[in-house]
């Protein structure tokens, strides 16, 4: 594993403001608010993937995808018990903020059991967990919010959860989270290269999100449409990147020296 | 007051059961997957969606029924699924790879007492899914699905009376439609959790309940106690915030 291009604070900052932007612009605008929220939901899933990247370069022993499922789980768990939690305090503006908040705490408990009892040897265990379960519950936060309108329960339970769409969510968001680590990992796996196969595949998320929200939101077509085009963007980087790192190993015949990690 | 502990109590025991349940499953990971160890070719969190999600789609077509049909619907269900996976996973490493099942991990296999390490290709950990991995899965699935119907049944039964779940009863069956939805993703979501700390705490792969890693339950066991009723606690959320 080659050194970091891009700082992980600089990652977690955009994961962090640009998916809680996203959410809480949602209602002030038709057309512009899903927008701005399924973007948000990109910036959530690109830093979980940097997280990802981090935390299972040790060698989980389970592979990438378990811990990306486990986090989703946590932060679908986090986000629905947040947002009942804001009806609960009669502040509903926060339960985004609570449910963000809840599933980093969920990944923190899960990630110290893995320390303390199971006793696994990662020393990032818990900030890892806890990063990527903040960035998961941002991304199903971001997309529901897209779908629905609104950040709030009853919007996004009817159209969101009792459609059944939050599992579509939960499947699609743990494989564009672990997929693009999954994929790169390896000798010569780089930072960037990484990155951009993440946003390759938030994007195609959100172009997903788009199409499936024809019957719930207006802005379907322009997340549809802004997303297919990062979507293409983020690819075409994303094979550049790689057709450079293999150029050397495609000229010479040989294995990088590098490779023994 | 008593409800909110029932919950808790409910999804805490859930919980135990699914992580208890996924050290029986014959989990083989990538080398069974070029059928040079025993167990299904794919990982734990591949094996507790198949089996977890079919487990809870049974469970919660009972819904509304007393609660050992459900748990009995739920087991049946995640057995079926996990039972189909190994037989069919046995079908092409006998028909296709050409190779015994045979478990490294025991001289007979304790069921029907077949010798195991004639048949084990040296340089490997045994292939495909002999007998006793069979029953142990079986098994498996049938906790893990016991595990996440109660977990379902706990959670609807106190979301269903609450008004902001009574707007979406359905008027030809009586169920709660956003209480059932709600329900079953937060069941999966903690299936998943433990699933996956089952997982780590058995490093991956496990061959059933004669493997030697199997002694490793209790601690696994533990970890996911603690989890579920952290859970459980986050979910006592939902029935307060239930009015809307």
């Amino acid at each position: 594993m080659s050194d970091e291009g891009i700082s992980h604070t600089r990652i977690l900052a955009l994961g962090v403001v640009g998916g809680l932007i996203g959410i809480y612009l949602t209602p002030y605008n038709p057309i512009l608010g899903p927008l701005l929220a399924s973007l948000g939901a990109v910036c959530a899933i690109v830093w979980g993937a940097d997280a990802i990247r981090s935390l299972a370069s040790y060698g989980l022993g389970t592979g990438v995808p378990s811990i990306g499922y486990m986090s989703l789980a946590i932060g679908i768990i986090g986000v629905v018990a947040g947002l009942a939690a804001g009806v609960y305090i009669g502040m509903p503006i926060l339960g985004p903020i609570i449910g963000f908040i809840l599933a980093m705490i969920l990944g923190g408990i899960v990630a110290f059991l893995g320390r303390r009892v199971i006793g696994m040897k990662i020393p990032i265990l818990l900030s890892g967990t806890v990063q990527l379960a903040g960035a998961s519950a941002l991304s199903v936060l971001g997309f529901s919010a897209a779908l629905a309108g609104n950040y709030t329960m009853a919007p996004i339970l009817a159209s969101v959860i009792s459609t059944g769409f939050i599992a579509l969510l939960f499947i699609m968001n743990t494989m564009a989270i672990q997929h693009p680590f999954n994929a790169c990992l390896g000798p010569n796996e780089d930072q960037v290269r990484t990155l951009k196969l993440a946003a390759t595949t938030a994007f195609m998320s959100m172009a997903i999100i788009g199409v499936i929200g024809v019957g719930f939101t207006k802005a379907w077509w322009i997340i549809a449409i802004i997303g297919a085009i990062g979507w293409f963007i983020s690819m075409r980087a994303f094979l550049d990147a790689a057709l450079d790192s293999a150029a050397s190993v495609k000229w010479s015949g040989l294995w990088p020296k590098e490779d023994e990690q | 007051m008593m409800d909110p502990l029932l919950l808790i109590g409910a999804i805490t025991v859930g919980g135990v059961l699914i992580g208890g349940g996924v050290h029986f499953i014959p989990v083989g990971g990538a080398p069974a997957a070029i059928a040079t160890a025993t167990g299904v070719g794919t990982g734990t969190a591949m094996l507790a969606a198949g089996g977890g999600m079919t487990g809870l789609i049974t469970a919660a077509a009972l819904t509304g029924q007393p609660l050992w049909l459900i748990l009995a619907g739920g087991a049946v269900g995640s057995s079926i699924m996990l039972g189909i996976t190994m037989l069919v996973g046995n079908l092409v490493y006998v028909w296709g790879v050409g190779c015994v099942p045979a478990s490294a991990k025991i001289e007979y296999d304790p069921i029907t007492k077949y010798e195991q390490s004639k048949f084990v290709t040296p340089g490997t950990e045994g292939h495909g899914i002999p007998t006793v991995c069979f029953v142990s899965g079986i098994i498996g699935g049938a906790l893990g699905g016991i595990g996440g119907g109660l977990i379902y049944w706990g959670l609807y039964q106190q979301l269903s009376v609450l008004p902001g779940y009574q707007a979406s009863i359905s008027a030809v069956s009586g169920v709660s439609i956003g209480a059932a939805t709600v329900a079953a993703i937060f069941a999966v979501g903690i299936f998943f959790v433990n699933a996956v700390i089952a997982s780590y705490n058995i490093g991956g792969t496990i061959e059933g309940f004669h493997d030697p890693k199997f002694k490793r339950l209790p601690r696994g066991a533990l970890a996911c106690i603690v989890a579920s009723f952290a859970t459980g606690l986050i979910a006592i959320l939902l029935l307060n915030g239930g009015v809307f």
